[in-house]
């Protein structure tokens, strides 16, 4: 107790003031349950934005946990790999032939590809460049992205500081403090290595309440605390705080459950595709932590009775994917929400008093205070409304936890002004950092795409 | 699916592609969207929406100016048995009003309507609620006594040339329904000002409160050359004078700016910093007046609050968050420069006795001078913490 005291005071606290928690209902229980090994798990080039993906496999090729599927067109050291043992059983595109998944049937063996392992006393006295070859060669790179841009790290560029995202504040995310709980050995050898990576300073961020050994014990690192409303738990955030990105710069980050992987890798030579997906929303029955694998069916992970018109999201409401019943957990994505459809139309809506209708403003009547169950909302994919042009243009600046004019960004970026976009800071956002300005605009304005647009006209054009 | 759902959806067959009625399928997008929210799905992340729509902001701004609305049609009507020497029932003055006003409102929405409809048509985007709201302000800050065809000629100029030019609501640079304003204003003057505008009988003239301080010149008095005209602190307060429709009682807007500031639709930062300009700018003029300086130099400050058409425009025009500042110390600026110049042009102008509407215009043009600077400041100290934040890690 004293020593959980002692280190609680050693953690630097950030409070976040700016943003807004949305009281969704359907929070998944602090409760981890070993899923079985699913039938067939999948491999979503998608998912890894940055890349451009050559598949290496056909139809029928047996494969290993560790073989690789995909290769990076531009670098082929950059793979990314299967998650289980058994067969390549479909490689599936879609318009203009672009590659969606990549399908495994297991044979429920697990074996492994094995790779070069060291002794835990070792892995500080790595060289870098042979932790970085090692990561490429067993497909693990691509668990650690970089800013700007939010793509996977190109292996050749030093970070100037790496951050651990051990905290989420999105709607029902999990609790990474938890599901850390019991893997403190591996998360400790993991950051280890990662401190192998950078010449400054690897920061794990946390939740302020974060009570796990692995985040109490962890060394040589810097651990922060993020308290404070969402988005206090975005990478972004983060890297705001600590050590803001600018021109020319470059920080890596990564999930707290792949530098576990990392871990794995080294120390038992093998990709370790295991993942822990929380199972949240009002349309999930049973709402637990699931111990899965990469890449795994969302029918798997879920129980009871499924209904086709549910909507079954990979990730958060603010910054999933809509995959649907027979879709697969995205690769990065930790969670897993299973939303009600909605959109009944409703007489005269604009005119209802609305007590149970959720919203930022105060003009419904919902924004009253409430108590315990009541306080939380059951919310549906109802867009709410037509897409307008933006007229509040107050509202956006109180959802954004990073120094930036958010209606000023967007209209240098929808008029062009790139360079103007930059000094407004646009580098330093990711289209995720905005969601809650989408929830919040009447105008219905897709804030994040136009912030997406605007990095990627960035990227391409220098 | 309701009976009414299913006649409306059975409706819908006439405006689809290919049908005669299909230019005007905005016109049957906006009543059903009016009757029953649109239903439609969100695609992407973020896969919730906040409930509220742009429909609901802009009935709350309407429903804010109901108070005005109801004083107005009260007021106007009062004026009117007052002026007629007649009893003062409330019946009456209500009857009277509501025979004055509604045709206005009526006509301001029919021809604002036509254009918004007609651009809709024409462009192919939804009908924008935004109309709603500068319906009713356009036949607020009408004189009772004008003629109907002015307000259809002049809303019509406000929206066209004021708003839909410019890609309609949302991209406009001055506040529609005062653009309606001011060109009627500098267009039919006879109507717009002087003495018999106010009071909606023929050939009745009694001034403005504004007027007969305008009118005072050097060396008078301001409280007592009002109250010899019969303005009182109180009665222009409650709204019991002539004037613009909606424009005259303080008290009434103040109801309308609460329910605005408590539902968050209005940026409080806006009308405080009128207030303040105002307040301050009489301020700096009472304290430094002498005994040769204007009549309005010596009017308390706090009366120019009530007076004219300060509330009105402050609360529920230079709010408006498209034509105004869109940073925080922008909306301040931008207040506080409205409120002097109200004090400035009503003080210094004998042109115009009323300032605010000038004023509010003016600053529109202005909003996005004021804007680039505070959003160069913004960038300037963004870059010194990055740039203290580069200085800390080359310690290192």
């Amino acid at each position: 107790m004293i020593a959980v005291f002692f280190a609680g005071l050693r953690m630097n606290i950030i409070q976040i003031n700016k943003g807004r928690d949305i009281p969704l209902s359907g929070a998944a229980e602090r409760k981890k349950v070993l899923c079985a090994l699913p039938p067939v798990v999948a491999v979503q080039p998608p998912d890894f934005y940055g890349l451009r993906l050559i598949p290496v496999v056909k139809p029928g090729d047996s494969v290993q946990v560790g073989s690789p599927l995909l290769e990076h067109k531009d670098d082929r050291r950059v793979k990314i790999v299967s998650p289980a043992s058994g067969a390549v059983a479909d490689i599936i595109r879609g318009d203009k032939r672009a590659l969606l998944a990549i399908t495994v049937r297991c044979d429920g063996k697990q074996s492994a590809l094995s790779f070069p392992k060291t002794p835990a006393a070792e892995v500080k006295h790595l060289a870098p460049d042979a932790v970085i070859g090692q990561m490429l060669s067993a497909g693990v790179w691509p668990c650690v992205r970089q800013r700007p841009f939010a793509k996977i790290a190109e292996p050749g560029s030093r970070p100037k500081s790496i951050f651990v995202q051990a905290h989420m504040t999105d709607p029902l995310s999990p609790d990474l403090d938890f599901v850390l709980e019991g893997q403190e050995a591996r998360f400790h050898a993991g950051l280890e290595i990662l401190k192998r990576l950078t010449p400054g300073t690897v920061f794990v961020c946390c939740p302020p309440s974060a009570r796990s050994r692995a985040i109490q014990e962890a060394s040589g690192v810097s651990v922060v605390g993020f308290a404070g409303p969402h988005p206090a738990g975005n990478v972004s955030t983060f890297i705001h705080h600590l050590d803001p990105v600018q021109k020319g710069d470059v920080v890596w980050y990564i999930g707290a459950e792949d530098v576990c992987r990392i871990a794995d890798l080294f120390l038992e030579g093998r990709f370790n595709p295991r993942r822990t997906v929380a199972v949240t929303g009002e349309g999930a029955l049973s709402r637990v932590y699931g111990q899965t694998v990469l890449g795994a069916p969302i029918r798997h992970l879920l129980t009871g009775a499924l209904l086709e018109s549910s909507r079954y999201i990979s990730g958060s409401v603010l910054r999933g994917t809509d995959v649907g019943l027979d879709g697969y957990v995205c690769f990065y994505d930790q969670q897993v929400t299973v939303l009600p459809l909605g959109g009944k139309r409703e007489f005269l809506g604009w005119l209802r008093p609305g007590w149970n209708k959720y919203s930022f403003s105060r003009t419904f009547l919902s924004s009253l205070p409430r108590r315990g169950t009541e306080a939380l909302f059951s919310l549906d994919t109802d867009r709410h409304g037509g897409q307008r042009a933006i007229v509040l243009n107050h509202l956006y600046d109180g959802y954004v936890a990073l120094d930036v004019l958010t209606y000023f960004l967007v209209r240098a970026i929808v008029s062009g002004d790139l360079e103007e976009a930059q000094r407004l800071g646009l580098l330093e956002c990711a289209d995720e950092d905005f969601a809650l300005c989408a929830f919040a605009c009447p105008s219905k304005f897709d804030v994040g795409g136009v912030i997406r647009e605007g990095l990627k006209l960035i990227e391409t054009e220098g | 699916m309701t009976f009414l759902e299913r006649k409306i959806k059975n409706l819908g067959r006439h405006f689809s592609a290919g049908k005669p009625l299909a230019k005007f399928y905005p016109v049957y997008e906006a009543l059903d969207t009016f009757c029953f929210t649109p239903g439609t799905r969100t695609s992407k992340a973020p896969f919730v929406r906040d409930a509220i729509d742009l429909k609901r902001v802009m009935t709350f701004v309407v429903l804010g100016l109901m108070p005005c609305l109801a004083m107005g049609i009260y007021n106007t009507g009062y004026q009117v048995l007052l002026a007629r020497g007649e009893a003062l029932r409330f019946g009456a003055c209500v009857w009277q009003g509501l025979f004055k006003v509604f045709p206005v409102i009526l006509v301001a929405y029919a021809a604002g309507g036509f254009w918004e409809v007609l651009f809709a048509a024409v462009r192919k985007h939804e009908i924008s609620e935004g109309f709603l709201v500068t319906g009713l302000l356009c036949a607020l800050i009408m004189p009772p006594t004008v003629p109907l065809w002015q307000v259809a000629v002049g809303i019509s100029f406000g929206v066209v040339i004021g708003k839909e030019i410019f890609g309609g609501t949302g991209y406009n640079i001055f506040n529609p329904a005062l653009v309606s304003r001011a060109f009627l204003f500098f267009a039919y003057p006879a109507q717009f000002s002087g003495d018999q505008a106010w009071v909606a009988v023929d050939g009745f003239s009694r001034a403005t409160p504004l007027a007969v301080l305008s009118a005072a010149g050097h060396g008078g008095q301001a409280v007592p050359a009002l109250q010899e005209a019969g303005y009182s602190f109180s009665n222009m307060f409650w709204g019991f004078i002539p004037g613009s429709i909606g424009e005259t009682s303080t008290f009434a807007c103040l109801l309308g700016m609460g329910f605005l500031l408590v539902t968050g639709v209005a940026n409080w930062r806006v009308i405080a910093g009128c207030g303040l300009g105002l307040l301050g700018t009489g301020t700096l003029l009472f304290f430094s007046r002498g005994p040769e300086s204007l009549a309005f130099f010596s009017l308390p400050p706090h009366w120019h609050l009530v007076m004219g058409g300060f509330a009105f425009g402050s609360i529920f025009m230079a709010t408006d968050p498209v034509s105004s500042c869109a940073t925080n110390s922008g909306r301040w600026i931008f207040g506080l420069l409205v409120g002097t110049l109200v004090v400035l042009i009503r003080v210094f102008n004998p042109a115009y006795p009323e300032g605010v509407m000038l004023a509010i215009i003016f600053m529109n043009a202005f909003a996005p001078l004021v804007d680039h600077y505070v959003v160069e400041r913004h960038i300037r100290k963004r870059s010194a913490r990055l740039a203290a934040f580069r200085g800390e890690a080359g310690c290192r």
